[in-house]
């Protein structure tokens, strides 16, 4: 049997389209269910304007878990993925003042991003340094890294057609449409290109992948390759909505992005899970940050219920899955 | 585990290219460099404030390297200082418990946070590091709720001896810290259960068959993860004479860099205390004496990162040349 | 088998938004810190007056004698890496070339948090400086390692955010916390009429500046504008787009019902006018808040944000590096009623052992375009 085939054939089990429709259909009608409850206690919350707003504001995240979703396929993980939009954030503002023409403004970060995120995924590749270990240090020489060269100064100033955020194209702004095509791309591609369900195979097992002629290094490497693109791309969707660009790491934002992914269905054992998944949860999170403010919940409590909320979520899924594996599913 | 393990004596004694001894040479040629930049870093004075200093980070990361070996993860170490050093005050102001009584409670929820941890790890068989990412949330989000923001203030006198104290000149809390090394490095190397950890980490399937009580060991090392939280929670607010909410922000990440430094895998299946010790103080000496030397906070973060990656990169390179 | 999972689904979520109404203990808006409020006058130019103090700080246990010699410092502000303490550090450095013996250099960590403050502070005692210069995370929390400072003799000056007395000789005091109440609170009923309702972003509810200054203004609205409506206090920790998020939400959970909006940082007020600007709510939602010129600039200029409320903080910088030097050159002590602050003329002593900059400023069209930070 060819390699491709197997990995065709097995991925068509594991990754077929009965636990797409789950997972991911679960978490559609939590969003969907949320917004309706929520539009009981509150309407002004399903105003075409919040939603919209709460889909622009949070897009950025998606994108970048796109990639993370990626990366813990492949049973990896990525913890530098906040410091790194940051400092692809404050690249791509600088050169905007500085007077760089704005699609050079724009590609920039994007190959930046590639660059630094192929260089770790080579060192976890073919170094085997675990990933936490070299994503922590990476994390830390970016964020140290940021504010030595720019000594925390904001860019404000910004050139006005560098806010590619605010374009819209064919009417739809351009931040969700990043995200919906940037998750559809990346969802065909994973489940239909043999690359694509290298990852999986490499998430799955490793040793296994390479016997069927998966190289599971060139995947890492390009697994993380990717998800430098893709996080250069939420960094220039966060870059170019603001007037004002705070250089320095945002905080807390590479721990959004694994939540995303990990509440989206992304397995940390690896192997399991979509990217449309992933950015489901994403807008789900977004979406109970918003509903607490919107029905009032004390902003004392806000952390503690989206916090239980998430847990409540993770739990249900791994139940579900293991209902399933008790039924003779495989994963 | 693997053949190489099982091959005859090399000329080269095995304890010498261990990962631990590989660190311990380079921590020391740190410490050489950095020492010859300025003669305030090796003085016992400063050597041992620095030991206050990373006391909170050394407390967690004892059961952090149980955890790890098992081939598991707990982030929400963080979250569960912040809410013990909440329920600390709250209890001692709110609930009027005389202040041992708060104390005690206070390391009890840091315990029972650990427990459920456990509980919801081995029972619903959720992936520790899912697990941990939601309770770091959820236990965050409790002790702001809990607090309503509000600092605890103005205790006793001898309520500062933990965090401030020196006994026979050393700071009270490193002489605890060093007392748990050795319970923990004992613990790890001597007893079934360190042996039961080691096994679980290599392979946990095989464990299971062998008939060693997995879960139960499970459930034991994340409630001492939580147990190490609270009381370092306690010697924090113990050093720092207030409770904030957002107390323990980022340590976990402090922790957990600290035990991989040291050679415990994050796969599981090896790792000891001893190399945990000999990254945690590679980490806040390095910290230390390049701020001495005059280094600037983000360049030291940046050094640090590098230092990270660099030192497993050297370990482990030497080490697989002499597989 | 789907449905079951579909109705667990919503029955959990409508659970957990009937627990969370429970949860909304009664929030009041009253910046949740314990300490006493004292508002101002109602009328106009009502300033603070200050009862004659004893002087209540701290003081150095044998410090080497500088007078007139060269003296190295250290800044360490709550955190490095936000426009407001860049504007600070310029004007330590503006303040030491104008002296010519005095060196500053200013190192602090990257995020705002209590415990790393004191190690950079620690380290530095260790290192051995002549003085500190501090903008405190926490005003407990710090005053064991300014003690530990000070007992090593080193001078110990604090600025912006104030630690317990007893842990620093000095502390510069941007302006009083009722004279900044009472500027925003002033400005915002300006714009929104006595009857508007507003609601505040902040940073963390944990900020002790910002919690002071939330203090002080529920309590001069209740004494001064009662008729005025708070809505809501929303957290957006010190990142631009959160606070982008959270005023957008804020904007769409009230409609019309929202008239004006605080920003309490440098950080949440031009994510504010941003976020009303976006909403295309220029005029009709004002924005009314502390932050630095530069990030207001382009709201200001159009027209969306009438005034910014502030003071100089390259002032308090400089403010804070010439008390430095008087202390040292033994020309401020303690009982003294003032100092001499180079361009700034003489500061008053107030509270004991607090050196007052001034009233707010209010940066406005007219007057934004001259200042660059």
């Amino acid at each position: 049997m060819s390699a491709t085939a197997f990995v065709a054939a097995a991925s068509a089990r594991n990754g077929g389209l009965r636990r797409f429709a789950s997972q991911e259909a679960l978490l559609a009608v939590a969003v969907i269910g949320l917004a309706i409850v929520v539009g009981f206690i509150n309407p002004r919350f399903l105003a075409a304007r919040n939603l919209s707003d709460l889909l622009l504001g949070n897009a950025y995240i998606a994108i970048a878990a796109v990639g993370m979703s990626m990366v813990i396929i492949s049973g990896n993980i990525d913890i530098s993925v906040g410091a790194l939009i940051g400092v692809l954030a404050t690249l791509s503002g600088s050169m905007a003042v500085a007077g760089i023409p704005t699609v050079l403004c724009w590609l920039t970060p994007l190959i930046f991003g590639l660059s630094v995120m192929a260089a770790q995924g080579a060192v976890v590749a073919y170094l085997r340094i675990p990933a936490i270990v070299v994503t922590l240090g990476m994390m830390s020489i970016l964020k140290g890294g940021l504010i030595s060269v720019t000594g925390g100064r904001w860019i404000t100033d910004l050139p006005q057609d560098f806010h590619l955020a605010d374009r819209n194209i064919y009417g739809v702004p351009m931040p969700v449409a990043i995200m919906v095509v940037a998750t559809a791309l990346a969802a065909l591609w994973m489940r239909y290109s043999a690359a694509g369900r290298a990852i999986y195979a490499t998430g799955g097992n490793a040793e296994a992948a390479r016997l069927c002629g998966v190289n599971p290094q060139r995947t890492v490497v390009m697994v993380f390759a990717l998800h430098g693109l893709f996080a250069g791309i939420a960094a220039l969707v966060y870059a170019t909505q603001l007037r004002v660009i705070q250089s320095t790491t945002p905080p807390g934002l590479e721990l959004t992005v694994i939540t995303a992914s990990v509440v989206g269905g992304v397995s940390i054992l690896g192997g399991v899970g979509t990217v449309v998944g992933s950015t489901l949860a994403a807008i789900l999170i977004a979406e109970i940050t918003s509903a607490l403010v919107f029905i009032n919940v004390s902003p004392y409590w806000t952390d503690a219920v989206r916090g239980a909320l998430i847990l409540a979520t993770v739990i249900a899924d791994i139940v579900r899955r293991q209902r399933r594996a008790a039924r003779g599913w495989k994963r | 585990m693997s053949l190489a393990a099982m091959k005859p004596a090399r000329p080269l004694p095995r304890w010498l290219a261990r990962h631990e001894t590989l660190l311990a040479a380079i921590l020391i040629v740190a410490l050489i460099a950095l020492g010859s930049f300025n003669e305030v870093f090796l003085t016992p004075d400063n050597l041992l404030n620095q030991g206050r200093f990373m006391t909170e980070t050394g407390l967690i990361a004892l059961p952090m390297t149980f955890v790890i070996i098992t081939g598991g993860i707990d982030l929400s170490v963080g979250a569960i200082v912040g809410l013990c050093a909440i329920m600390l005050g709250y209890s001692w102001k709110t609930f009027g418990f005389p202040l041992p009584l708060a104390i005690i409670f206070a390391l009890g929820v840091g315990a029972l946070a650990g427990f459920m941890n456990g509980l919801v790890i081995t029972r619903l068989k959720v992936p520790p590091l899912i697990m941990t990412i939601a309770t770091l949330a959820l236990y965050r989000g409790l002790a702001e709720g809990v607090s309503q923001a509000h600092s605890v203030r103005g205790y006793p006198d001898w309520f500062y001896f933990l965090g401030q104290g020196s006994v026979f000149g050393v700071p009270t809390q490193l002489l605890i810290l060093i007392v748990l090394i050795i319970a923990a490095g004992v613990a790890l190397d001597r007893t079934t259960f360190g042996r039961t950890l080691y096994a679980i980490g290599a392979n946990e399937t095989a464990a299971r068959f062998s008939a060693l009580s997995v879960d139960r060991t499970k459930l034991i090392i994340y409630t001492l993860s939580g147990l190490a939280s609270g009381l370092a929670a306690f010697v924090l607010v113990s050093r720092v004479t207030t409770t904030r909410m957002d107390m323990g922000m980022g340590y976990e990440l402090d922790v957990i860099a600290a035990v991989v430094l040291g050679g415990t895998s994050i796969f599981g299946g090896s790792g000891t205390i001893w190399g945990t010790v000999i990254g945690l103080v590679m980490i806040q000496l390095l910290k230390n004496g390049l701020a001495l030397t005059g280094v600037k906070g983000d360049a030291t973060i940046v050094v640090i990162g590098g230092a990270l990656i660099l030192s497993v990169l050297i370990a482990s390179s030497l080490q697989r040349r002499r597989e | 088998m789907k449905s079951s999972y579909l109705v667990t689904t919503i029955a959990v979520a409508f659970a957990a938004t009937i627990w969370a109404q429970g949860a909304n203990a009664a929030s009041k808006w009253d910046g949740a810190d314990d300490l006493p409020t004292n508002p101002l006058g109602c009328e106009a130019g009502a300033t603070a007056t200050f009862a004659p103090m004893k002087y209540d700080g701290g003081q150095p246990t044998n410090p080497p004698d500088k007078a007139g010699k060269e003296i190295n410092l250290v800044d360490v502000p709550k955190l490095i890496g936000i426009g407001y303490f860049n504007a600070t550090s310029k004007g330590m450095q503006d303040a030491a070339k104008e002296l010519g013996n005095v060196k500053v250099t200013t190192d602090g960590p990257t995020e705002a948090k209590i415990d790393e403050q004191i190690k950079f502070i620690d380290n530095y005692i260790t290192r051995g400086v002549d003085g500190v210069l501090f903008a405190a995370n926490d005003p407990v929390a710090i005053a064991p390692v300014l003690k530990k400072a000070l007992s090593k003799g080193i001078h110990v000056v604090g600025y912006d955010a104030n630690s317990t007395p007893d842990a620093r000789e000095w502390f510069v005091n941007q302006a009083e916390f009722n004279g900044i109440a009472k500027a925003m609170m002033d400005s915002m009923a300006k714009e929104i009429g006595e009857d508007g309702s507003f609601a505040i972003v902040t940073s963390t509810f944990t900020t002790p500046n910002q919690a002071r200054w939330i203090a002080e203004m529920s309590a001069y609205a209740a004494k001064c504008h009662p008729k005025m409506k708070w809505l809501e206090t929303v957290e957006a920790q010190e990142d631009n787009n959160l606070s982008f998020n959270q005023a957008t939400t804020l904007i769409n959970k009230y409609g019309d019902n929202l008239k004006g909006l605080f920003g309490m940082t440098s950080v949440a007020t031009p994510a504010s006018a941003e976020a009303v600007t976006k909403a295309g709510l220029c005029g009709k939602v004002a924005v009314v808040g502390l932050a630095t010129p530069n990030a207001m600039k382009p709201y200001v200029q159009s027209d969306c944000v009438k005034s910014v409320v502030l003071w100089n903080p390259v002032d308090l910088g400089y403010a804070a590096t010439y008390v430095m030097r008087a202390v040292v050159d033994h020309k401020l002590k303690p009982g003294d009623a003032s100092v001499e602050a180079g361009k700034l003329g003489k500061l008053n002593v107030v509270n004991g052992s607090e050196i007052l900059l001034g009233p707010p400023f209010i940066y406005n069209k007219e007057n934004i375009d001259k200042f660059n930070f």
